[in-house]
């Protein structure tokens, strides 16, 4: 049992009782990194609500000054099986917890970059264009920056022993990894194939790679088979592929899913050399202009996966182009499973109707260009004041863009027309009642909340990017450069309001692409088997 | 004596994906089965992309590498060993989209290769098969150039013989070569791109013949490489391989051998009764070839 040391006296029930559970929490971790060394922390507080800083260094402590700063809570020591066994040092800081402010928004307000603070204030679309222009750069310069090649995987010499399976006695588990557990697709996903993996019988572990305060982690089934641990907050990154390994082989963790982890990249070789029997899958979304995102990060690990799970035909096309690779390439839409197919509604909108309600839902990032949105709503409405078009627009989002959105849209004359709902607003009563989705972002994998639009009789027009074309029809689909993203938005829009059969032609085309994407396989489809295959698995003896 | 043997098999595909489908069949059938299958599409603008995709379902070893460009065969070999070796290959198993090896084809090389080196301490460069035409006949685009001292290891229970030069038919690499020697010359486009790259591989040591790896090659008719067989339809080809050899002869043997060369290529056009059109514009090739100096490019 470990021992405490120098504890200073808790100043609220509340405060001891968090600190106690982190440490338990952090002893936890560090049992699994080192089951038969001794184990010595010096712990503090930290001024930071999401890191825990942790340092590792073989021996006992040697204190310093900078450990006996303001922050300085104590020491921990934890004795392992053998008291003889060396000593490890672990120095780590339990942050603090958030402020509410903090809590609400994950990042502070947007701001436009100092030196083009006045372009931005003339002209916001001139700024946008400016930042297009950077990013298609690096888009251009991303195949000399970072290379798409497999790493190599060799397999060995059966000349040698290879590693053996250990008998953990215990029921079968996966390792599900996430970027972070915040708001996002992968990250919808992740927490989907939890409740996935839960129904094939497997116990879930979960990890996530970016210290953040992981808002939901609340989303999480609270049940005693499901197990977040803060490898975020409390493990260096070298020491991921260690813990992996030994989690791997306590815990008998027969999957490892990765949903954008980067540590979890960076162990597959422990995994593959010492725990070969793991089968490690992965999932990705959307290929990024700079440097391919996490698609690439997964194309170069390759040799490495057992299978790669695409969301869209263009991702699995991205493998195929970029790393040669076919064979384990396998589509699985986000989608409801077949068996809760929905009637599809019909699409409401009609030519030369009196009102037009358009909707934006999405997180206000940059990646959903709020400000290209705001321009081609004022756009629109120009157009519709001389049509004699009730026009009204609902915005449904929030993220550091919001407060600037809302200063545009004051600025612009629309705050009276255009509404602003909070992220839990019902969208499915709000699609029912739009004519027009707009999304107009600057990179997508592929918006699920355009399926959904056409699902609820709602005409989605977006930017052609990522795999969008394949749910939205060539004509309702945008160029990309911000300008003509509001200009082309506008023509598009003013069309489907005037022609009738044009109206007519993307109504069929939107059915008959939702059609063919509900044929395909749903990730629950491709995913389950595989997990419950391994649920079915007992650990060798 | 190596331990690892994953071996890579690089095919170089050009619109002909029925054929191709044959060589995965045979490559299946394989008894030493390559770990990797690349197949190299020359930007085929036939189902090569669809057949490929689907048989990669049932095949995972495949790993398909399309070239936004026809590249020809030689860019097809290059980025095809360069994509293989940066994969891990021990062996890179080197043929033609309409070559079909017998199921222990492979196999054979690989075992030649290794007890060539336990009995003679030597590393030979490659190992290539035995070509013969779908007749059975010995197909004579694909034989392999022997060395003065050809018969020093051959026995008649291993009729191995050693040779410095053979085409991209069934030639197994070891991973040393390409290490050593670099990648085929992309910018030769087509033809004595094989010839080249294995006459280099054999500055080391060269290459063995194993007449007991059989592989089928599927061409359409059985004819060597001779300047005498020029005709309007094969001259492009025949004035690549003519610039080709000439930039390869310069590099190797200077002027006297470029002059040799030109002067063999002469007989056999004057002996075949080429006309002399069709001859101006060969020689123009060789013209060519003298300042044609391509770069080889090394792996890292």
């Amino acid at each position: 049992m470990c021992n405490d040391h120098d504890l200073p006296v808790a100043v609220s029930p509340q405060a001891s009782k968090r600190l106690q559970a982190e440490i338990a929490h952090i002893i936890d971790i560090y049992r699994v990194l080192y089951p038969a060394r001794n184990l010595s922390f010096v712990i503090s507080e930290g001024d930071n609500p999401t890191r825990g800083e942790p340092s590792i260094h073989e021996g006992q402590p040697i204190f310093r000054p900078s450990d006996l700063g303001a922050g300085y809570l104590g020491r921990v020591e934890c004795p392992g099986p053998d008291r003889n066994a060396p000593v490890v040092t672990i120095r780590v800081s339990i942050p603090r917890e958030p402020s509410p402010d903090e809590v609400r928004h994950q990042d502070p307000d947007w701001r436009p970059v100092r030196p083009l603070g006045a372009l931005y204030a003339a002209a916001p679309i001139l700024y946008e264009d400016i930042r297009y222009r950077a990013e298609m750069r690096r888009k251009r310069l991303a195949g000399k920056r970072h290379q798409c090649i497999s790493l190599p995987f060799s397999r060995g010499s059966t000349l040698l022993p290879a590693a053996v399976e250990p008998d953990s006695g215990k029921a079968p588990a996966i390792l599900i990894g996430m970027h972070w557990l915040e708001v996002g697709g992968a990250e919808k996903l992740g927490l989907d194939s939890i409740h996935w993996a839960l129904e094939a019988g497997l116990r879930v572990f979960v990890v996530a790679g970016v210290p953040s305060l992981q808002r939901l982690a609340s989303k999480l089934p609270d049940r005693p088979d499901v197990t977040f641990i803060r490898l975020d907050r409390y493990l260096p990154d070298d020491q991921w592929p260690r813990y992996v390994e030994n989690l791997i082989r306590a815990e008998n963790i027969r999957v490892v899913h990765n949903h954008h982890c980067r540590q979890l990249y960076d162990a597959l070789p422990q995994i593959r050399v010492k725990t070969p029997w793991v089968k490690t899958i992965d999932s990705t979304h959307v290929v990024e202009y700079a440097d391919g995102g996490f698609p690439r990060i997964s194309g170069v690990w390759s040799n490495y996966i057992d299978i790669h799970h695409v969301i869209s035909r263009q991702l699995a096309d991205y493998y195929r182009d970029r790393f040669q690779i076919l064979h384990n390439v396998v589509l699985g839409r986000m989608l409801d499973p077949r068996g809760d197919q929905k009637a599809l509604r019909p699409i409401s909108m009609q030519t030369a109707q009196k009102s037009l309600h358009i909707t934006f839902i999405g997180r206000m990032y940059y990646q959903k260009r709020p400000i290209v949105l705001v321009e081609i709503l004022r756009s629109l409405a120009g157009w519709a004041k001389k049509a004699d078009i009730d026009l009204r627009a609902t915005i449904v989002g929030e993220g550091p863009y919001l407060g600037p959105l809302t200063q545009l849209l004051r600025r612009f004359g629309l705050l009276d027309r255009v509404a602003l709902e909070a992220a839990d607003c019902n969208v499915p009563a709000l699609l029912d009642r739009s004519d027009i989705l707009l999304l107009p972002s600057n990179n997508e994998g592929l918006a699920l909340v355009c399926y959904e639009a056409v699902e609820h009789g709602c005409i989605p027009i977006s930017t052609d990017v990522g795999a969008q074309n394949e749910i939205i029809p060539e004509d309702l689909l945008l160029p990309l450069s911000p300008r003509e993203t509001v200009s082309a938005c506008a023509g598009i829009v003013e069309r489907l309001w005037r022609d009738k059969d044009f109206l007519d032609r993307q109504k069929a085309a939107l059915r008959a692409a939702w059609t063919r994407l509900s044929a395909d396989p749903t990730a629950k489809e491709v995913l389950m088997p595989h997990y419950r295959d391994a649920a079915g698995t007992v650990g060798k003896g | 004596m190596a331990l690892l043997n994953k071996i890579a098999a690089v095919i170089v595909t050009f619109n002909r994906s029925a054929k191709l489908m044959k060589v995965l069949d045979a490559l299946q059938r394989q008894t030493l089965a390559p770990e990797i299958i690349l197949v190299v599409d020359n930007a085929s603008t036939d189902d090569t992309t669809e057949l490929v995709e689907a048989r990669a379902k049932e095949m995972p070893s495949i790993r398909y590498l399309r070239l936004p460009k026809n590249v020809g065969g030689a860019g097809g070999f290059h980025e095809g060993i360069k994509a293989a070796y940066e994969q891990g290959a021990n062996y890179f198993w080197i043929s033609d989209d309409d070559a079909y090896p017998e199921p222990d084809a492979i196999r054979k090389l690989l075992e030649a290769l290794h007890e060539f080196e336990g009995s003679y301490q030597w590393r030979p460069s490659f190992a290539c098969s035995r070509v013969e035409w779908i007749d059975g006949s010995l197909c004579e685009m694909n034989t392999p150039r022997a060395v003065w001292d050809w018969a020093r290891f051959l026995r008649p229970e291993k009729p191995w013989a050693l040779v410095d030069s053979c085409s991209f038919v069934s030639v197994l690499i070891p991973r040393w070569a390409v290490q050593e020697h670099g990648l085929p010359i992309a910018d030769y486009f087509i033809w004595f791109d094989d010839a080249e790259y294995t006459r280099r591989l054999s500055k080391s040591y060269p290459g063995i013949f194993c007449p007991e790896s059989r592989v089928i090659h599927d061409t359409p008719d059985n004819r060597g490489v001779n300047f005498g067989l020029v005709d309007e339809k094969s001259l492009w080809k025949f004035k690549y391989g003519a610039r080709n050899e000439t930039s390869f002869r310069r590099r190797e043997q200077g002027l006297p051998g470029v002059l040799a060369y030109a002067y063999g290529v002469h007989r056999q056009m004057k002996r075949g009764d080429v006309s002399w059109k069709l001859r101006g514009q060969i020689f123009r090739a060789i013209l060519r070839g003298m300042a044609f100096r391509p770069r080889i490019a090394l792996v890292k």
